[in-house]
């Protein structure tokens, strides 16, 4: 499960995995958003930033 | 003063090379020959010598990360006692039951070698160069142990196969491999060459010792399964990927050299019981701050972040954290952005640990 964060100046930067509180950067090297990217790909959607 | 010149130095006997101090200078005993980072298992940042029992996927001492199908079936902790002579530590499994181990099944400590890291290799190539893996084990089992080489996509495998004779004695084992001229190694930032220490593996995962495979191997069929005696503990340290065909003496580095090899990867704050100050900040609104992080050496990627029981300080008091909302950063700095009680503005913020030695702030661009 994630939760997107607050966009800055009209940008969202990262993803929160709510599972650990964990703060992913969205950087294709990343191996933690390649895992988001993937669960994006499997159909799922992440949670509204608050 | 003095200066010598020359084009050459052999040896008195006609041989083409001279040794120094009886080592002789080859492209494998340089500064850096080894491709494995914390081989001799000195640098734990994450458990500071706690054992764990690690999930799937999930990192114990600095660059082992533990492989596991079913859950719970061995811990690992670095260990001090009694290490083989020219060593301090070790990494030590136990096996937490006596499980036995289906077709699929994988149990095991890997590192995976950042492409950048092995580029000289020249692998998936026509001159991809012969490497040479040691290492030193110790074993509370006996019989033939398994082992392999893949590349991270698992469409390039070289099982190969040691042998501990004498239970709970210290062993150096030596393995040649001529390199890979097929496949794909990535020579970039990516993960590259995989180095995986069987715990037990099954069958449908296992195959022929000393040979290429086009498909995923983890280890060696029929290989003693360290898993399937419960208590059974295999250890071991001092391992070492190099090029040639010969295992020189293990590169043993500063060990602050070794602590910055780690942190490119993952890198957590140092543990005090008091309020130390991590970093420092300013409020974006009164319950939203931004923590500004410098990071010891460039990380292999942006980095994910998270934090343990810290608390925010500011002039006249103190604030706590309610949630992590998002990070912005770059391989050598970020701005953690956390979510706080109500703090007055208009002052710079640290953030602080908060009276726990467990409290900490940790980045990750493991592989």
């Amino acid at each position: 499960m994630y939760k997107l964060s607050p966009p800055e100046e009209g940008t969202t930067f990262s993803v929160i995995r709510v599972t650990d509180n964990v703060a992913i950067p969205f950087d294709p090297a990343n191996t933690d958003y390649q895992e988001y990217l993937e669960w994006i790909a499997a159909g799922n959607t992440p949670e509204a930033a608050e | 003063m003095s200066s010598i010149a020359v084009n050459a130095i052999t040896d008195a006997n006609g041989g083409s090379t001279t040794s120094i101090n009886s080592v002789t200078p080859n492209t494998s005993n340089l500064v850096g020959k080894n491709k494995i980072i914390n081989g001799n298992m000195m640098i734990d940042q994450r458990n500071a010598g706690a054992s764990v029992t690690p999930g799937e996927g999930i990192y114990t001492l600095d660059r082992w990360e533990a492989k596991q199908t079913t859950a719970s079936k061995f811990s690992v902790q670095q260990s001090t006692s009694s290490p083989p002579v020219g060593f301090t530590n070790y990494a030590r499994c136990t096996s937490l039951s006596a499980f036995s181990v289906g077709s699929s099944d994988q149990f095991g400590l890997r590192q995976i070698i950042e492409g950048l890291n092995h580029s000289d290799l020249n692998w998936g190539t026509s001159d991809a160069k012969t490497i040479t893996i040691s290492f030193w084990v110790r074993s509370s089992l006996t019989g033939t142990f398994g082992c392999a080489l893949y590349n991270y996509a698992g469409n390039r495998s070289y099982p190969f196969t040691y042998a501990i004779s004498s239970a709970n004695t210290w062993e150096k084992k030596t393995v040649t491999v001529a390199g890979d001229t097929s496949g794909t190694w990535p020579a970039t930032s990516t993960a590259g060459i995989v180095l995986f220490f069987s715990l037990g593996s099954g069958s449908g995962v296992s195959g022929t010792a000393g040979a290429w495979s086009g498909s995923f191997l983890a280890s060696v069929t029929g290989a003693t399964s360290v898993v399937a005696t419960s208590g059974a503990t295999f250890d071991f340290t001092g391992v070492q990927l190099e090029a040639g065909s010969v295992a020189t003496e293990f590169e043993h580095t500063q060990y602050t050299t070794q602590l910055q090899l780690c942190q490119r990867y993952y890198f957590r704050t140092g543990a005090t019981a008091g309020y130390a100050t991590l970093a420092m900040g300013y409020l974006n609104t009164n319950t939203v701050c931004n923590i500004v992080f410098q990071f010891p050496v460039a990380m292999r990627a942006s980095p994910s972040g998270s934090f343990t029981g810290c608390r925010i300080r500011y002039q006249g008091g103190n604030g706590t954290i309610s949630a992590t909302t998002g990070v912005s950063a770059n391989t050598t700095s970020c701005e953690f952005k956390l979510n706080t009680s109500s703090i007055p503005t208009g002052y710079p913020v640290a953030l602080q640990t908060n009276g726990n030695a467990s409290n900490h702030v940790a980045f990750s661009a493991e592989l």
